[in-house]
């Protein structure tokens, strides 16, 4: 019985390897799968939680501010963090640093996980140091949820307000005993038509949840909540905001010794996650209240800051130019304001493709020893929007010169993949360095986040070029030689 | 997790990379280096020997070599 399931899975193995269709909707991540008796030891417990919800942007943003306490007899250092599986492959940028020295560098964190059948899956942070027994530590930990706000009404008309729900659990997942906790959203106005109202008697003051103040609510402070437990809450809210989220950006920074220049191209899949159209788009409607610039679902415009010094914009799509965008060059940033050819309404979607160059020498320096050089570019740019935009994947190819060696690079922004191949374009031989880097799950809060990269670059490779030309052309000249020195007159060769 | 690349970027700063021809003048040596090339080809095939080979053709290759490398960089694909 068991080979027969065996060679089952075999064929439908490889009946997907035939059907090649790479589905990159599911996020490609990487991580430890552990045993599924697996649980985290109960070594610490959470003395005070407050965790915020930030919905003023149109993805969730997460604090959990948690002062935790070793109850263990030896010192500790590994702490998890349970999502549910479902969850986790849209959690983004999750960052967990020491709310007393938020200037130092954030814990490594990874991702830990049952097999694929188990709901819940982890992220297991390192302490840098391990907390002694009965030691305290307050973790701040920061991330962004992905496609996590839905549409209520799911249809709306063109000029109508847009309203969004976000489910959550009242009381933090948490992978160990919580002593107390409080849950804070912030919501962008005070329109909150419906939310979860819980009993008073979860509440540890014997007040009615949830507790309002202007636009924010609070659910808690709540006592003793055990490892695990969830107490499910909706809030819907207005939001007459796009939802803008890209599903792959891909990313490109060429590095061009001879020429001097460094050379930027983002290539965006957009979508509008809002509500859809109840009806057909007016084009009428539209115009005639675009002088009243009313709030609205649909995306108008983009405007994307560049570093100061970016020159020679461009702004196409599949069709080609768009000429709706202007460029402000200016001494601290430069602005790229891009129209879309047609406002992007919920469900609706646009592609496109921005590119700009800049001068080598701001981003370029040259290593006092030998022939190395050091890279500092910004690991993420794009649209600067109050609603913010997500990204569920963001493909990041950095083009070095041709001949270039050694290649290292540092970013705080985590990845899921990093590779190293060879890019062929227009004068290459051998094929420029390419450093590929992979994040997912990424917002735009991570902007202007650096990425570090040194290379050795020895000046021989540099003549590649031009040498192959001088050869090919002397070439010529040699085979011109050749042919007019052949006779290929008739007859007897003539003696003068 | 200390950052050694940020230092190494930062004892940098006195050393940004400048190269050998300027974004403004790319277009001026690339054409005169080109125009070279021809006319030193242009001799050599009114008077192609063997001597005139490596006299004519070796800079008029070079001069080649490097107005191209410059030129195709001042129309703006920047190799």
């Amino acid at each position: 019985m068991r080979s027969i399931s065996f060679f089952t899975s075999c064929i439908a193995a490889l009946s997907s390897l035939a059907a090649a269709e790479l589905n990159l909707s599911q996020p490609l991540l990487s991580k430890q799968l552990l045993a599924s008796t697996f649980k985290p030891p109960q070594v610490f417990k959470n003395a005070n939680l407050v965790r915020t919800t930030n919905l003023d942007k149109g993805y969730p943003r997460e604090t959990i501010n948690v002062i935790i306490e070793n109850i263990d007899s030896k010192p500790q250092s590994e702490y998890y963090l349970p999502f549910e599986s479902s969850l986790l492959s849209r959690v983004g940028g999750l960052e967990v640093k020491d709310k007393k020295a938020a200037s130092k560098d954030s814990f490594k964190v990874e991702v830990v996980g049952y097999d694929a059948e188990s709901s819940t899956e982890f992220y297991l942070i390192h302490l840098p140091e391990p907390l002694e027994p009965k030691g305290q530590q307050t973790l701040s930990i920061t991330y962004s949820v992905l496609s996590a706000l839905s549409p209520v009404p799911a249809q709306i008309s063109q000029s109508d307000e847009q309203y969004l729900q976000y489910t959550f659990s009242a009381y933090t997942p948490s992978a160990y005993n919580t002593d107390k906790q409080k849950t804070k959203v912030k919501l962008p106005s005070s329109d909150v038509p419906d939310y979860t109202k819980l009993p008073a008697e979860l509440n540890a003051e014997k007040k009615a949840d949830p507790q309002k103040q202007g636009s924010t609510f609070t659910y808690g402070p709540f006592d003793n909540i055990p490892s695990g437990a969830e107490e499910l809450v909706s809030v819907r809210y207005e939001f007459t905001k796009p939802l803008t989220h890209a599903s792959v950006l891909e990313r490109d920074i060429e590095v061009s010794h001879w020429g001097g220049n460094i050379a930027f191209e983002e290539r965006y899949w957009l979508q509008n996650l809002g509500a859809q159209l109840k009806n057909h788009f007016s084009r009428v409607e539209w115009q005639k209240s675009s002088y009243m610039n009313p709030a609205s679902s649909a995306l108008k415009e983009l405007r994307v800051p560049l570093q100061a010094g970016a020159l020679n914009p461009y702004f196409t799509d599949d069709i080609g130019n768009v000429s709706t965008s202007r460029f402000r060059p200016g001494k601290k940033e430069a602005l790229l304001e891009l129209k879309p050819r047609y406002p992007i309404f919920g469900g609706w979607k646009y592609s496109f493709r921005v590119g700009w160059d800049a001068d080598l020498s701001n981003y370029l320096r040259k290593l006092s020893t030998g022939e190395s050089y050091v890279l500092n570019v910004p690991f993420l740019e794009g649209p600067r929007q109050p609603e913010g935009i997500e990204y569920s994947r963001v493909n990041l190819r950095v083009i070095l010169p041709e001949g270039a060696t050694n290649v290292r690079f540092q970013t705080s922004v985590p990845l899921v993949d990093s590779t190293t191949s060879l890019h062929k374009t227009f004068l290459d031989t051998l094929g420029r360095t390419t450093l590929s880097l992979t994040a997912i799950n990424l917002v735009d809060e991570f902007r202007d986040r650096e990425l570090i990269v040194t290379y050795d670059y020895p000046w021989t490779a540099g003549f590649r070029k031009p040498i192959v030309i001088t050869l090919g052309m002397f070439a010529v000249f040699a085979a011109t030689w050749v042919v007019g020195s052949l006779d290929t007159s008739i007859g007897k060769k003539k003696t003068v | 997790m200390s950052s050694p690349l940020l230092d190494v970027w930062d004892a940098a700063s006195n050393s940004p990379y400048q190269p050998t021809v300027g974004k403004g003048s790319q277009f001026t040596v690339g054409f005169l280096l080109l125009v070279t090339a021809f006319l030193l080809g242009g001799v050599f095939g009114l008077n192609r020997s063997f001597i005139n080979l490596p006299i004519l053709g070796i800079p008029a290759s070079l001069a080649f070599g490097f107005g191209a490398v410059y030129m195709i960089c001042a129309v703006g694909v920047y190799v």
